[in-house]
Formats: C-alpha cells, structure tokens, sequence
C-alpha cells in the first residue's frame, strides 16, 4: 500500500513544539500534555502559551509539574481521525522521559484494529517534530510503512541534539537530569553542553559563560556536517530569543545551504522540565 | 449493589490515598523521580470519585462501564494509567459477578498488558500478588495483608529502590486504595499513614540540617584507645558525635567541615578503615537532592577532585563543582599529610590534586605518590588557574584523561593579580616599592603604582589583549571598590561576560583571569 498525506496521518505530542503543525499540515495532530500549577492543570499550548507559562514561571511560588495526556484525549483525536485516514502515525516523546507513549499505546489498543501504530520516538522538542516533516516529506511523495520504518531507524542514529541550560535545578527537579547530574553545580557560570541520546539526558561538557556554549555548539554543528540543502536544522529555545537568532546566523553562515525546518519556543511542558534560558540545536542529514 | 454504594467504596478508595498522597510522592524513585506517583494515583481516583457523583447509570454493567471509563480519562501519570488498566480489569469481571479473585486476576492481566516492558516490584507485581492471593482466599483482609508484604519485598526487587532504601510508590499506593475500598465496604477506620522517615531508615539521620558540610564515619583500631578523649577533640569541630566500641576498637560518627581532621586525630591513635565521607549538603537540604542520590547512574565516580583553596568563597566555589578542599590556611601551605588524608578520604578510586600555587606543587607531588591511591597533580600555580581546571574535570573519566583536559584547560586561560608588594620589586624593567600597589599577569610583575585604579588597569590591558569571552574577578579579604571598573568594562567591551565572586583569599586584593 503507498501511503500518502491523503490516506496517512501524523499525530504528535505537544512536546514536539510545533503548535502550528495541525494548520501547516492537515493531516496532522498535536494532542497535548498537562502542566500543572499546584491543582491548576492545563493543556499544553492551548491552554498556556509559552509566553504566558513563562511569564507566570517567574512569579510562582511552586514550580510546575506535568503529566502525560490520557488514553482518553488520544483516543478521542483517534476517533476524530479514524473514519478519514486509513493509517494513523503517533510519534510520542521519549518513553522514557515521559508516560506519554504508554497513554498512546493504551488508546491505540482501546480503538482496535491496527490502524494505528505507535512510535516511541527516543527524542524530544524540535527533534520530534524534524523527525514528523521528515516522514511527512516521504509521505508527500508517496511511500511505504518499510521505507518509514527504516527512515525512522536511521533518524534515531543519526540525528544530532545539542542543548544548554541555564541551570540544571529544573532538569533535577523533574527527575529527568540522568547522567548530566555528574555536571551539578552552578556558581561559576556554568553552561552545561548536554545531548540527549536514546531518551536520556547526556554531558558532553561543561563550560563557563555564553560564548563557550556558542563556540562549542558552533565547533559540533561545523565538524559533523557538510552544507547541503538535505542537512535539516531544529532550534528551540525557552524565554531567549536572541540565542535563536545567534544559532540562526551561525546556520546560515557557516552552512548556507542547509535547511532550517523549525525555529521555535519551548512549550510549557519541555519549558518545565528544561527551565528558562535553556536552548536546544538539532540537525540530521535527511539523505 | 448500587450507585451510591459504589461511590461509597470508591469515597473510602479516596480518602485513603488522599491521605497517603504526600508520602508516596516522597516515595517515588522509579521510573522518574519526579515526586508526582502520590498525586498521580489521587487524581485518578479524584475522577472516579467526581463521576460518581454525578447522576448516572444504576445499574451493575453500567456502573463497571462508567467506573472504568472515569479512570481512563482522569488517569494521570505513569502510575495513573496503570491504575486506569486495574480498574478496567477489575469492573471488566465485577460486571459480570462479584467473584474477587476474578476481578483481582482480570486487573492483575490487564496491567501486564498496558505496559510494554513489565518491571517487577512495581505495581504490576502488587496487582499481581493480591490477585494471587484472593485466588486462595478471595477476603480481602488476606489480600492486603499479600499487599502490604510484596510492597515491602520490592524494596529489594529494584536496585534503584534498593539504594534509596524505599519500597516501590505505585505499589505502596495501589495498596492504600484497595485498603480504603475494604475500609469503606466494613466500616473500619483506616489507620494513620506511616511517618516516611521510619522506611528510609538509616538516611533519616541526616534529615535535620546540620550546620557542617560532610557526614564522617571510620573506625580506628589499636590498644588502649580513649574514648572519651577522642570525643573531647572531635567535639570541638564538628557536631552529631557519636563514637562508640570499646578501648581496641571505636567507631566513629561526627558532622564535620573538616574530614581530614577528624581522620588525623584516629589516625593518632590507631589504624582507621572503613572510611566514609559524604556531603551533607548536597544529600539533605532538598527531597530532590536525596532522590538524585539514588539515580544510579550518578553514583560510581571513577575520578575525583581534591584541591587547596583560602578563602571562603574560593572554598564554595571548588565545592560547588564536588572538589574536596584542603584549606590552604593564610600562606596556602598545606601539610603533605594533609593532602595525603584529602585524597585518601575522596570518593573514587582515583584522585587529580590541584595544588593552585607554586609553593604547593611539590608537597602535592609528594601526596600523590605515597598515597595508596592513583593520584596525579595538574600543576596549577593559582587560583584562577585551578578554577579553569576545576570546570574541565569530569569525574566519570579516569584520572589520566583528566590531567590531560585540565592541563589544556589551565593553558587556555591568562591569569592576573593585584596585592601589595611585600619587598621591593626589581623585574621586566618594573620597580616597585615594598608596600606599593604591585600587579601581576600570568606570574610575572607588570605594574607598579601608589593605586589600586592604575595597576589594575595596566594588569587587566594585558588580559585582555587578545578577544575575551569570559573575565573572573575574585575579591580578597580586605576588597577595594570594584562598581567604577566594572561599569568601565562593561562600557568598554560589551561582550565580554563579567563572573565577579568574594573569594576572600587573604594578600591579594584581585584575582583575575580570563578566557
């Protein structure tokens, strides 16, 4: 069967950061995940925008929790999708960093069927959704469940993901610092350069000041890379836009041909577990 | 059965675990120890609750239907949506009869099969040990009695829990609700949830705040040992003492910031073993410091870091990055003995010394080589270089590839100084008076001046000859005014990020280096 952006749809966790992807694309979804403020509870992008949420980080007394979406609110988009696409691709973030995959698992065995299939994506924010447009290009010309599974596969390998934090308390406080808690400790103006490698948070190393990070995201974007128009690029960042404009400049200059897919903030969710400050850079050679 | 006899259960569920919620969050290391199972469970059962509140289906299929759908669409969490595959489990069989062992099996299934890779000592094996149990005698006053034993042997079924010292939360939980569901049904009061601090054993000790950085425990062994000696001398620096044994053997227990110390002091009496050093601080001031703790992939350092500093806030600022600091006093001279202790003490089977002055290099040398450990020095000859060192070491790598990134470290920074010159200076063609201001780079003199405001200027042109990214200032004890040059440099090189910290190192007024 050739799959098609007429017969296939792409569902998304909100985690992806791509709000805007169901209106870009219309046979995607983003179902959301919760971020709560004590009992205030409230859906990812669409009930918090990222500005609101971290306007209202700075005054909270108690900072955020989250929590996975529920079967329930898979289900449903589920059920919204089922009678007009005869597959229904659910790319989720990392299992685990997050439950969210379970939830969707649950609701894919709730509906029946196997017209749903569930991939647990290893990754996380604008790598997430690099690797949706990804297989929303090969859908686009037409392709096959093997040729989305091997591309899958090879973007899980492949794929770069660089990011600093301002500080790593959030990441700790959320339980998802991993192996990066080795890197503790921040009175000297310490940026942390961390990967993210099969869903776990990594150190590559520490730095102090800004301009380190730059030149040390610079130096890994340069050395891994070649420019080529299939050199696909992914920046996020949380409350500092003018680090995004910088990782821009830096594409652009040092990699012209390259792509840059999604320039985007960091939502609630990832915004609670990263904190303010934090800035991600992703990059895959989608050959 | 009816609707509200079913909201009745489901209101006793809740309660119990409304009031467990706190402990459980306190519980949960595993998968994530993010501190929400407590909260997740109760806002799963929340739902329920509030379903039932409302008008609805009074009948048996349609109750277990409109149950099982509450709970999915409320479960939150990981534990949430376990619990959402229980229930469905549960009301799948209760729908047709009332058989428990039925309904105990059918929920004990229908988790297994919502997870994809089933871990034991988990939830899933309290659902499963309950549903086992009521299948050799379906009263429920066995099955949580089967409940609350494999929720104390999970304790020992998962490293990470094993190594926090907890039992399994979403275990603990499912408990709660089920004894709450058995407390609704008989009309018992629920007992009063257990204090935490009783399950975390040993840990709970170092719970309160101690004033005193590092928790030290060892043993001396030799003849004749005073006891009552030994905890006269060890009082007097630290505080939690507890030394117990007899005159051949004392074990020692004391909060102290000064382990090497407390260490020279056994090691005056008698033979010490079972040497063990662990910061207070950074296991107690927070839950989530203690939950880090029990991450395993943090503990196991191959490598660590033990370096002279004086001053107080160069002290906190090589604690920050997990050195081990000897106090180099006020003439940054430490005894070798001192740093033999120091490496001896530190976490890791291998240690890099920091010796962060020229005077200390060869004493530091000495250290390394009668340590009984591998120990290497990366030669630092100051402060500012021992804190680029300090960011490069990672204590996940052996030692020598260490000494070998700190080194590069040390060389990618230039170093400057201010102080007073303590005898007259003839070098480089500068001549400075003794009690004149004298500023350094890298080591050699490079200004003179009867102020402070010119010879850090001379010393901070020189830095910052090449571009900069990055300058640090530490202040000494006795500091001058730093606002006018630091808006100075701020107007002067808007790029160039400023760290300014009291060091409080005694002689030099101004550290400086850049990089």
């Amino acid at each position: 069967m050739t799959l098609t952006t007429e017969n296939t749809a792409i569902v998304l966790d909100s985690t992806a950061d791509f709000p805007e992807a169901p209106e870009r694309y219309p046979n995607f979804r983003v179902v959301p995940l919760y971020v709560l403020f004590g009992a205030e509870s409230f859906k990812d992008y669409v009930d918090i925008t990222p500005e609101r949420f971290y306007a209202r980080l700075q005054t909270a007394r108690e900072l955020p929790t989250t929590s996975q979406p529920t079967p329930g609110d898979f289900l449903s988009t589920f059920e919204e999708l089922a009678p007009n696409y005869e597959r229904i691709l659910v790319l989720t973030l990392a299992s685990n960093l997050s439950g969210t995959y379970g939830s969707a698992q649950a609701a894919a065995e709730m509906l029946g069927g196997d017209q749903v299939r569930v991939i647990d994506s290893r990754t996380a924010s604008a790598s997430l959704a690099l690797l949706a447009l990804g297989v929303q290009h090969r859908l686009e010309r037409g392709t096959t469940e093997e040729e989305i599974d091997e591309f899958v596969e090879r973007y899980k390998r492949t794929h770069d993901l660089l990011f600093t934090v301002n500080t790593l308390e959030y990441l700790a406080r959320g339980g998802r610092i991993g192996r990066a808690a080795a890197f503790a400790g921040n009175l000297l103006n310490v940026k942390p350069i961390l990967a993210l490698r099969d869903g776990e948070v990594f150190p590559v190393k520490k730095v102090r000041g800004n301009h380190k990070a730059f030149a040390e995201f610079r130096n890994r974007f340069v050395s891994t890379t070649t420019d080529s128009p299939n050199l696909k690029v992914g920046i996020a960042h949380a409350a500092a836009p003018e680090r995004l404009h910088a990782l821009r400049e830096l594409v652009e200059h040092e990699r012209p041909h390259a792509q840059v897919e999604i320039a985007t903030t960091l939502g609630a969710v990832v915004g609670t577990h990263a904190g303010p400050g934090t800035v991600g850079f992703f990059w895959f050679l989608d050959e | 059965m009816n609707r509200r006899r079913v909201h009745e259960l489901v209101a006793g569920a809740r309660t119990a675990i409304e009031a467990h919620r706190r402990r459980i969050d306190d519980l949960n290391v595993y998968p994530v120890p993010d501190g929400d199972t407590g909260t997740n469970l109760t806002l799963t059962v929340r739902a329920i609750d509030e379903a039932l509140r409302k008008e609805g289906p009074d009948d048996r299929a349609g109750l277990a239907r409109e149950v099982a759908r509450a709970a999915l669409m409320g479960a939150r969490g990981n534990s949430g949506v376990i619990l959402s595959q229980i229930v469905r489990g549960a009301t799948d069989a209760l729908a047709q009869s009332d058989d428990l062992a039925k309904a105990f099996r059918s929920a004990s299934d229908a988790a297994y099969r919502a997870v994809k890779k089933p871990v034991e000592g988990t939830m899933l094996t309290a659902i499963r040990a309950m549903a086992e149990a009521a299948e050799r005698d379906p009263d429920l006053t066995s099955i949580i009695a089967a409940g609350d034993e494999i929720v104390r042997k999970t304790r020992e079924m998962l490293p990470v829990l094993t190594e926090a010292g907890v039992v399994d939360a979403g275990a603990a939980g499912l408990v709660e609700v089920v004894r709450g569901l058995h407390a609704a049904l008989t009309g018992e009061t629920l007992p009063e949830p257990p204090e935490l601090e009783e399950e975390l054993g040993v840990d709970a000790i170092h719970q309160e705040l101690s004033r005193f950085r590092y928790c030290t425990v060892f043993v001396v062994e030799g003849e004749e040992l005073d006891l009552e000696g030994l905890e006269r001398e060890l009082e007097q620096i630290g505080d939690s003492l507890l030394v117990v044994g007899d005159n051949s053997a004392l074990k020692v227990h004391v909060h102290t910031d000064d382990p090497g110390r407390a260490l020279s002091l056994g090691v005056a009496r008698g033979i010490v073993g079972g040497v063990e050093i662990a910061n207070m601080h950074a296991q107690t001031q927070e839950r989530e410091a203690r939950l880090l703790h029990a991450v395993p992939d943090v503990a196991g350092a191959e490598c660590a870091l033990v370096a002279v500093a004086s001053g107080e806030g160069n002290r906190a600022l090589f604690e920050s990055e997990g050195a081990l600091v000897v106090d180099g006093g006020r003439t940054m001279n430490p005894s070798t003995a001192d740093l033999i202790a120091a490496i001896e003490t530190a976490a890791a089977p291998e240690v890099i010394v920091l010796p962060n002055n020229g005077n200390v290099i060869m004493s530091a040398e000495q250290a390394a080589e009668h340590a009984s450990k591998t120990a290497r020095v990366v030669p630092t000859r100051s402060l500012q270089a021992g804190l680029a060192a300090l960011i490069a070491f990672d204590p996940s790598h052996r030692s020598e590839q260490n000494a070998e990134a700190m080194a590069e470290a040390v060389d990618a920074v230039t170093t400057g100084a201010v102080t007073i010159a303590s005898r007259d200076v003839e070098l480089n063609g500068i001549s400075v008076q003794k009690g004149k201001w004298l500023g350094l780079a890298d080591g050699e003199p490079v200004a003179g001046g009867e102020t402070f405001d010119e010879v850090v200027h001379v010393v901070l042109e020189r830095l910052l000859a090449e571009p900069r990214g990055l300058l640090t200032l530490l202040t000494g004890e006795d500091p001058p005014s730093l606002d006018e040059l630091l808006s100075e440099l701020a107007f002067a090189h808007p790029e160039l990020e400023l760290d300014v910290h009291e060091g409080g190192q005694p002689h030099y007024p101004l550290l400086l280096s850049a990089e």
